[in-house]
């Protein structure tokens, strides 16, 4: 998987954009003062305000990250769950937050030449996985992208996933109201049936849909790199509180050794 | 103004009363770029073990209002990892190293002190009796004084450095077990370790933790490590004391001071801010400079 060289810093960041992206979820666009370069499955720590309660940092996901002057952008895509998302999606532009970043480990992409990839994203598991999809276009790098929601209305930011991935997105939705009716695995199934060849799937999602994505792998005998979620205090590897348990009995940090796991390595409830 | 942040807890100097506590700090090293050890009064290590432990199963922690539940169960790599790999790093950086020992039985709490002295260059020993999450030892030494005193007296036997006993604030008689700690031969206590705590969820109408109960710690309980420490104080005068519970600020620092304590631990503040205890070494100095104090152990046990 790819590995997180760059320096992780506390940097001061300034909330430039907040928009909606469906009835649950949003966009922040955080602009830092200095550089920030990061590679698509890291992710950041991010406080929620200035006051005691909510009293921890949130883990996110890093969407994407772009030059802007002297400093970064910072785009991050959030799902409203508890008090933490609650009072980040009330910011007002102009708020000032601290973000912890880059931390933890990335995917390994396709390079051009090399064979394609599936990235597999299920609702606000999307953030990583467009990282992926816009470096990769950018990179002329293989790759087919399924995105899947409960709903049309859920489903993130789709002209802008189309416009890294062409005619090589699956949209796929639980209730049928958007592209493939079903989940965005049983999509995947039904292309590898017809004879799509990928090195390897990229996912990130619920766990109930990294853990079909895994079981889909492993029939198919497919690498697999699931990007998880866990509960997490510091992010920056002292607190253990957000370990994964590996297939040999250890506990490991996610933020550590993660976010991004091989199938193969974790613990087997991932892929039974 | 210029503050003297110098304090002592026994016979230990420090040059300022920040520590950073247990299981917050990693092994002193792991926070270098955001907080150098060597700047703070004194790095207190994970819990250690003679061997490593794996720890709980997740989920391990939940946060809740100003606080956080956790059950990590002492994961650590061992006492022989940390003398090899992080002792000397700290010791060559000018670190202050106070080495935090679990064992489940007294031999191996007295196997980690042992294997600490024949490296060199620990500053003092905090004894782990009041780990809320692990099965056996911990909470079982810090409930019972009796059990306690024979404890601290056979690790007292171990080595002539510093010997603190961090105390739980679930037992009993928190009084009648500092006692007894300090009869066996501790130097200070520290007080509190995490509150035994649980967070349900009610959708699923399970446990959060999959330990089912864990630690709180965070602001939330600062009013009650207040508390503690200000009686332990009153019934202990002369027992050096490090406070520790939901510091966030130079300011709780100064209460902790004035409530009794000689010096102070910051634990959760560190996990939402790497840097916290360079902060609140600052806001301290600015406390005291603002209040005309000329020595932050002017405020020790100053309640008026």
């Amino acid at each position: 998987m790819g590995s997180g060289m760059i320096a992780r810093r506390d940097h001061r960041v300034r909330v430039i954009a907040r928009r909606d992206l469906s009835p649950t979820c949003f966009a922040l666009e955080l602009l830092t003062a200095e550089p920030l370069e990061a590679v698509p499955g890291q992710f950041g720590m991010l406080t929620c305000g200035e006051g005691l309660d909510p009293l921890l940092r949130r883990a996110f996901s890093l969407a994407a990250v772009r030059r802007h002057g002297g400093g970064t952008i910072v785009e991050m895509l959030l799902k409203e769950v508890g008090r933490g998302s609650g009072a980040l999606r009330r910011l007002a532009e102009g708020a000032t937050l601290q973000l912890i970043a880059p931390l933890g480990n990335g995917f390994t992409l396709a390079t051009p030449g090399t064979p394609p990839v599936a990235l597999v994203a299920g609702g606000i598991g999307l953030p990583p996985l467009l990282f992926a999809a816009e470096r990769m276009a950018a990179g002329g790098a293989p790759f087919d992208l399924y995105l899947g929601a409960t709903t049309a209305a859920e489903l993130l930011l789709v002209d802008r996933c189309r416009a890294a991935a062409g005619d090589r997105l699956v949209l796929a939705t639980d209730d049928g109201s958007a592209g493939e009716h079903g989940t965005v695995v049983a999509a995947l199934e039904r292309r590898l049936d017809a004879g799509t060849a990928y090195a390897r799937l990229l996912a990130c999602g619920p766990d109930p849909m990294l853990r079909a994505a895994a079981r889909l792998a492993r029939r198919r005998g497919l690498d697999a790199e699931l990007s998880l979620e866990e509960p997490m205090a510091c992010g920056v590897g002292v607190c253990l509180g957000c370990v994964v348990e590996l297939a040999d009995g250890h506990f490991v940090p996610s933020c550590k050794e993660g976010p991004v796991f091989r199938a193969a390595d974790l613990a087997a409830r991932w892929s039974e | 103004m210029s503050v003297d942040l110098a304090t002592r807890v026994g016979s230990l100097a420090l040059a300022n009363p920040v520590m950073a506590a247990s299981g917050t700090f990693g092994y002193g090293l792991d926070l270098v770029e955001f907080c150098p050890p060597e700047r703070l009064g004194a790095v207190v290590s994970k819990g250690l073990s003679p061997r490593p432990r794996i720890g709980n199963p997740p989920p391990r922690i939940v946060e809740t209002a100003a606080g956080m539940i956790n059950a990590i169960g002492l994961q650590n790599i061992g006492v022989e990892a940390f003398c090899r790999d992080a002792l000397p790093e700290l010791c060559r950086r000018g670190a202050t190293v106070a080495v935090n020992v679990f064992g489940e039985r007294i031999e191996e709490y007295v196997e980690v002190i042992g294997r600490c002295e024949a490296a060199g260059g620990v500053a003092a020993y905090e004894l782990n009796v009041s780990c809320p999450n692990v099965v056996a030892g911990g909470m079982e030494f810090g409930h019972d004084p009796v059990q306690l005193e024979r404890l601290t007296a056979l690790c007292r036997e171990a080595t002539k450095r510093p010997l603190w006993v961090k105390l739980s604030p679930n037992a009993p008689d928190l009084v009648g077990t500092g006692r007894a700690a300090v009869a066996g031969g501790a130097d200070a206590l520290t007080l509190i370790n995490t509150l035994r705590a649980m967070a349900i969820d009610a959708d699923r109408r399970r446990p959060v933790l999959a330990t089912k109960c864990g630690g709180l710690s965070g602001p939330a309980i600062k009013p009650i490590a207040l508390r503690m420490v200000w009686e332990v104080h009153r019934a202990l005068p002369d027992v050096p004391l490090v406070g520790i519970g939901g510091i966030e600020t130079g300011r709780d620092v100064a209460e902790f001071l004035l409530a009794g304590a000689s010096a102070v631990q910051v634990g959760t503040a560190i996990f939402r801010d790497p840097a916290a205890p360079l902060r609140i070494i600052g806001e301290l100095e600015a406390f005291c400079a603002g209040h005309g104090v000329a020595a932050v152990t002017e405020l020790i046990g100053g309640l008026q």
